[in-house]
């Protein structure tokens, strides 16, 4: 068969011209996130529980802190943990993904594909999306029955929800592509999760922590994140939120270059 | 020389006739065992030290965060809490994905294949985490009691709850680092675990503050048990059913010797 079809005119000849624009875009796209899906449906399906396991748990759990919880207590922690959900899959998960890749060597193979840098990014993006936002919504629900906080749901949840999970993802992916020792890449990420739950204003107020360490956190997106997710959940005015939308929008960006020039490099 | 003595026509070294045991041969064997297992770990026991210290120390500070006003008594609570913090992760995590690479790299069926009775390597191994265990143990408690300016009243009870709970997290952690075959099985369960207890125990909360059932749970588990003996040792207070959790204790020392002694005695 192979040789009868090398000797006869090839039917799948290569292309004469480069394909581009938005139609070749959207079909990759499609092909990328598809990909993604088969190749991690029972990846994605484990992490969905521990997802909605641990995010309800955290809800849950920190009643215990307290005699009788406060509803301040209970609010940031309601509206805490949903940013910690999509942060989760990008920012933890993602970069732990790709230092097994690097490991395995799939990642080499990944990097062959005919698909621009954007689309791999958007791809990855969507499932980021999808491994988060189901947990997220779980988590709200179940602390709306546990504590009856007064949660406002306002249109500026979608940029907040897009846009958390954007920085959290270009975060990991720079980390996950710009450096190079997978091994590093782990700790870093272990590191992270150290961090998130416990040196960032995410699930209790910025007052609660030392004010030197409220300060050094304003250079980093996470309080930014719990910020702008807080105010599109309640009704609380919220003059830093102007802010936490640019700082953020900086890190994404900042990030996204990082990751497209790590990946754009030949190794 | 090592030719010499092959072609030699008396092999220096013969198959002994007698097997070797005995109480003397079990304690060369114990000796010869920390000696290696101490080689191999001096490598990374300072890193160990470090990042148990960080733990407990950096989970008793983030703990206050949680609070809007700590108050005397959640402060001591918080800072006598930190040893048990400190000591569950390196039991019930670190130890076992200790165990799941020795496993991955081939070491663990190495170590089981050496002459050594292996109720000798399992002692050493339990011994040499245990002293391990106890700088990182104490600098965690520095730390967070000078962090929230807590006095402590620290008596003699502190050496054997300190000693006890230390081999209560690693014998539990190592029976269960054996008894689960797999290692990645091994990973996500360790740290499934920590997660819910870290959360769900009353280490640095009062156990009045659980559910009923929650806490009759707490009562045969180890973890609320370790942090009673510690907290006793280290401040006066009252009304702790400190024999009872000193006997929970030793049972589960029992039962995760028991569960080392049953895996290690069987041959595959």
């Amino acid at each position: 068969m192979a040789t009868a079809s090398l000797t006869a005119s090839p039917r799948i000849a290569p292309g004469a011209g480069v394909e581009r624009g938005p139609r070749r875009w959207l079909r990759d796209y499609r092909s990328m996130v598809s990909w993604h899906i088969a190749s991690l449906r029972i990846w994605l399906v484990t992490l969905t529980a521990v997802q909605v396991l641990s995010g309800v748990g955290f809800v849950l759990g920190i009643s215990l802190f307290f005699n009788h919880i406060p509803t301040s207590a209970a609010l940031f922690v309601s509206t805490g943990v949903p940013v910690i959900n999509l942060l989760m899959v990008g920012l933890i998960l993602g970069p732990q993904l790709v230092a097994n890749q690097k490991v395995s060597g799939s990642y080499e193979y990944m990097r062959s594909l005919p698909v621009s840098r954007s689309v791999t990014a958007a791809a990855w993006y969507t499932v980021c999306l999808l491994g988060g936002v189901p947990a997220m919504v779980i988590a709200l629900g179940v602390a709306e029955l546990r504590y009856g906080i007064p949660l406002h749901i306002s249109a500026w949840i979608i940029p907040a929800v897009l846009l958390t999970s954007f920085t959290g993802t270009m975060l990991g992916y720079a980390l996950a592509h710009a450096i190079g020792n997978p091994m590093a890449t782990q700790l870093i990420t272990q590191l992270l999760v150290f961090a998130i739950f416990g040196f960032a204003p995410i699930l209790f107020p910025l007052a609660q922590m030392p004010a030197w360490l409220g300060d050094l956190n304003w250079w980093f997106p996470f309080r930014h994140m719990a910020d702008v997710m807080r105010s599109a959940l309640t009704t609380t005015p919220d003059s830093a939120v102007a802010t936490g939308y640019v700082v953020l929008v900086v890190w994404a960006a900042a990030c996204a270059a990082l990751a497209g020039y790590a990946l754009g490099r030949r190794p | 020389m090592s030719l010499t003595s092959a072609t030699a026509p008396m092999p220096l070294s013969a198959p002994r006739i007698r097997l070797r045991s005995g109480i003397g041969y079990w304690f060369a064997s114990f000796r010869t065992m920390l000696r290696f297992d101490f080689g191999r770990m001096r490598q990374w026991a300072p890193m160990m030290v470090v990042i148990q210290t960080m733990m407990g120390a950096g989970m008793a500070m983030t703990y206050g965060f949680f609070y809007p006003a700590i108050t005397a008594s959640r402060a001591l609570y918080i800072a006598t809490g930190a040893p048990t913090l400190a000591l569950i992760p390196l039991g019930f995590v670190m130890l076992p994905a200790g165990v799941a690479m020795e496993k991955i790299e081939g070491t663990f069926e190495y170590v089981w294949s050496l002459p050594a009775p292996r109720s000798a390597q399992a002692t050493s191994t339990f011994l040499l985490y245990t002293l391990m265990a106890l700088p990182g143990t104490i600098l965690a408690l520095l730390a967070a009691s000078w962090r929230y300016g807590v006095h402590l009243h620290v008596s003699l009870l502190i050496l054997p709850a300190a000693f006890v709970s230390a081999l209560v997290a690693i014998t539990v952690g190592y029976g269960m680092a054996l008894i689960i075959a797999s290692p990645m099985v091994t990973n996500v369960v360790t740290n499934a675990l920590v997660f819910f207890v870290l959360l769900f125990s009353p280490i640095v909360y009062p156990a009045s503050q659980l559910p009923t059932w929650l806490l009759d749970v707490h009562r045969v588990l180890p973890f609320y048990n370790m942090a009673i003996v510690i907290r006793s040792g280290l401040a006066d207070i009252s009304g702790q059913p400190v024999v009872t959790a000193f006997l929970v204790l030793g049972a589960w020392v029992v039962a995760g010797s028991a569960t080392t002694a049953w895996v290690v005695g069987h041959r595959r």
